[in-house]
């Protein structure tokens, strides 16, 4: 235990085990308590007889003062009081519900003849991130790579980068849209405008980064600009280039639900907002969860497989 | 030619190659999105309607609001919209002919008060809760008139309608205005609450069409008659209480609902077949008529600044399509 709070020292695997399900498993106890135990939160009233109150309805749900003064004016009037049981908003559903949700939603036909199950609407909006992502690195990697290593290149591009990564990415949905159609190109895109110009400085910056001995001893020996690229540099920022590229995948996943709002609807987001509409948030809940344990599931495997491509970066393995 | 006129002449050639596109493609392609009257469409679509009568249509299911930008950049051929949205869509460039009617809201547009108001009268010097522009403020200027007030004498909050139910429950407003089902979901977070107004009682305030890019109109007229008759067999589907079990059926399954908490949706909406249409389609100045329901939601459009100029209402309207349906 006390070796957690040493700085910059590893913790043994066990500890390491123990709190990484922790980092879980905390959370779901909170979520647990407010929602199980009544006297914690449960600031409302789940109406379950209306009693002689006739604006209640069975499944309605008021406010604890609300329902109190509900009830005095019935016991005054010596009428039925109506009852009902402590509860949470209905934004805030239980545990339980949400994982009978997640169920549900997968087992549930698609509500049209051709439409997606739930696993085909989710492979879709995988591929619309996976699609954003790869034309993001194609330019943002390169041209990152450029600007963390000749300055002249940097000082051409990085201020309108700079301004243009303030620019919020759903503002340009409109016009995606009126350039691209209303399928998969205009969603592709604003992942692409979202990702692509936070890729290109954090690219620089890790570029920059490189340790100038390594530079200064190849261009000693010799080596000239095209391979000191290939040679020097790119080998040299790899390990750090890799990590940065699992953390703007998530960035991307972020865009995600602006994205798919634009054009027709399709993917998670159509399935998350439709039942946002009619106040299903088990299902919400359900469905967010889905795509953290993607985002996650993805992360942990990019991260097994940096620690095979890239064994000498010591870096991962205190991450990791 | 000056270097000007030649960024025009490549902006013109690339609009209109991107504008013929779809008239060009087989399929007609329509935006639908979440309204009773506009889900109405599944029926025909699953039931392979559009192919009996010989018309090859795509139907794309959008957010309403990314419908309209679909359409006004001229992506898709038609769209399903109100009246007064067909106009703030023109107004911005993208023109809509309004073909044939779908519905008018009958109830689905709700005005909330809290518990204690009763009639819209008791909104005066209150605070209204609403999505300036859009037509659940169209409804309360409506209402205020009614009852012999106008905006002045209530304060309006701007607040997204999705968001009316947590406004209306967290009491900073005194009412609210909003659309089913988000209307019921306010009235039962709040209990004690009731609607002060509804649309029923203003039917023909807001009219729901089948609005069409003029050049498809002019391309493919015969195709969108023979749609027109189409939705003449959904409505007739929807209304006899022989089928109305099967097609509430598919429409609640289109938005995820089941088929009981579907119908009230369905009810708080009066569908139009082409007969109930081809009267709405007389010229008049009142709501009974399309016209006058049009220019009244072109007022309102420019008194709020949805755009500057008054549009020209006859220029959205097409009855020969409806009338050349027997």
């Amino acid at each position: 235990m006390r070796n957690w709070f040493q700085v910059l020292k590893p913790i043994s695997p066990r500890a390491k085990l123990v709190l990484g399900s922790m980092s879980f498993v905390l959370p779901i106890i909170i979520w647990c308590v407010i929602s199980y135990v009544p006297f914690v939160w449960h600031p409302q009233v789940l109406i379950t007889d209306p009693g002689s109150a006739d604006y209640l309805q069975p499944g309605m749900r008021m406010n604890k003062r609300a329902f109190a003064n509900a009830v005095n004016e019935a016991e005054d009037d010596h009428k039925d009081p109506p009852k009902g049981v402590a509860s949470n908003p209905i934004y805030l559903p239980a545990p339980h519900e949400v994982a009978l949700s997640l169920y549900t939603a997968f087992i549930t036909p698609p509500a049209t003849q051709d439409g997606p199950w739930l696993h085909q609407s989710l492979w879709h909006s995988i591929q619309v991130i996976f699609w954003g992502f790869v034309i993001s690195s194609i330019l943002g990697v390169p041209i990152g790579i450029l600007c963390g290593t000749y300055a002249g290149f940097a000082r051409l591009n990085e201020p309108f980068i700079e301004f243009f990564r303030y620019l919020p990415a759903p503002a340009f949905g409109a016009l995606a849209v009126a350039i691209l159609g209303i399928y998969d190109g205009p969603k592709i895109t604003i992942i692409v405008i979202g990702t692509f110009f936070q890729q290109v400085l954090i690219i620089a910056n890790t570029t920059r980064k490189l340790d100038v001995a390594l530079v200064e001893a190849a261009l000693t020996l010799g080596t000239r600009k095209l391979k000191l690229l290939s040679r020097v540099v790119i080998p040299g920022i790899l390990p750090d280039l890799y990590r940065d590229q699992r953390i703007l995948l998530g960035w991307a996943w972020t865009y995600l639900i602006v994205a798919e709002l634009i054009g027709t609807s399709t993917g998670i987001t159509w399935f998350i907002t439709q039942q946002a509409r009619y106040q299903h948030f088990a299902t919400v809940y359900a469905a967010i969860m889905i795509i953290g344990i993607i985002g996650l599931g993805t992360d942990m495997m990019l991260a097994l497989l940096g620690k095979r491509l890239f064994p000498w970066d010591r870096t991962l393995d205190k991450s990791a | 030619m000056s270097r000007k006129s030649a960024i025009g002449a490549i902006f013109g050639v690339f609009f209109l190659v991107m504008g013929a596109r779809p008239i060009l493609a087989a399929p007609l392609t329509i935006g639908y999105s979440d309204w009773p009257g506009w889900v109405a469409w599944q029926v025909a679509i699953d039931k392979g309607w559009f192919k009996d009568a010989g018309v090859d249509v795509n139907f794309q299911w959008f957010d309403y609001s990314a419908s309209m930008d679909a359409f006004g950049a001229g992506k898709i051929d038609a769209n399903l919209m109100t009246n007064g949205d067909t106009l703030a869509t023109g107004a911005g460039g993208g023109k809509g002919i309004m073909i044939m009617l779908t519905d008018y809201s009958n109830g689905n547009d709700i005005i909330v008060g809290k518990p204690g108001l009763n009639s819209v009268k008791d909104l005066k010097g209150k605070k209204v809760g609403i999505e300036v522009g859009v037509v659940e403020h169209l409804l309360l200027v409506h209402a205020l008139k009614e009852a012999g007030m106008s905006e002045k004498d209530v304060s309006l909050v701007n607040a997204k309608t999705n968001e009316t139910p947590q406004v209306l429950s967290s009491s900073q407003v005194d009412a609210v205005g909003a659309w089913q089902p988000i209307a019921g979901q306010a009235m039962k977070g709040l209990p004690g609450s009731r609607p002060l107004y509804t649309s029923a009682k203003a039917p023909g305030l807001i009219y729901d069409v089948l609005a069409v890019s003029p050049a498809s109109l002019s391309a493919r007229k015969d195709d969108y008659i023979k749609i027109v008759k189409v939705w003449d067999r959904v409505v007739h589907y929807i209304n006899d209480p022989k089928t109305q079990p099967d097609a509430v059926k598919i429409m609640s399954k289109r938005v995820g609902l089941t088929p009981e908490e579907f119908l009230p949706l369905l009810k708080g909406t009066h569908l139009l077949d082409v007969a109930a249409g081809k009267m709405v389609f007389k010229k008049g100045d009142g709501l009974d008529s399309l016209y006058g329901s049009t220019k009244n939601a072109d007022d309102f459009n420019v008194a709020n600044a949805v755009y500057k100029e008054a549009q020209k209402v006859d220029s959205y309207i097409d009855p020969s399509l409806t009338a050349a349906v027997k």
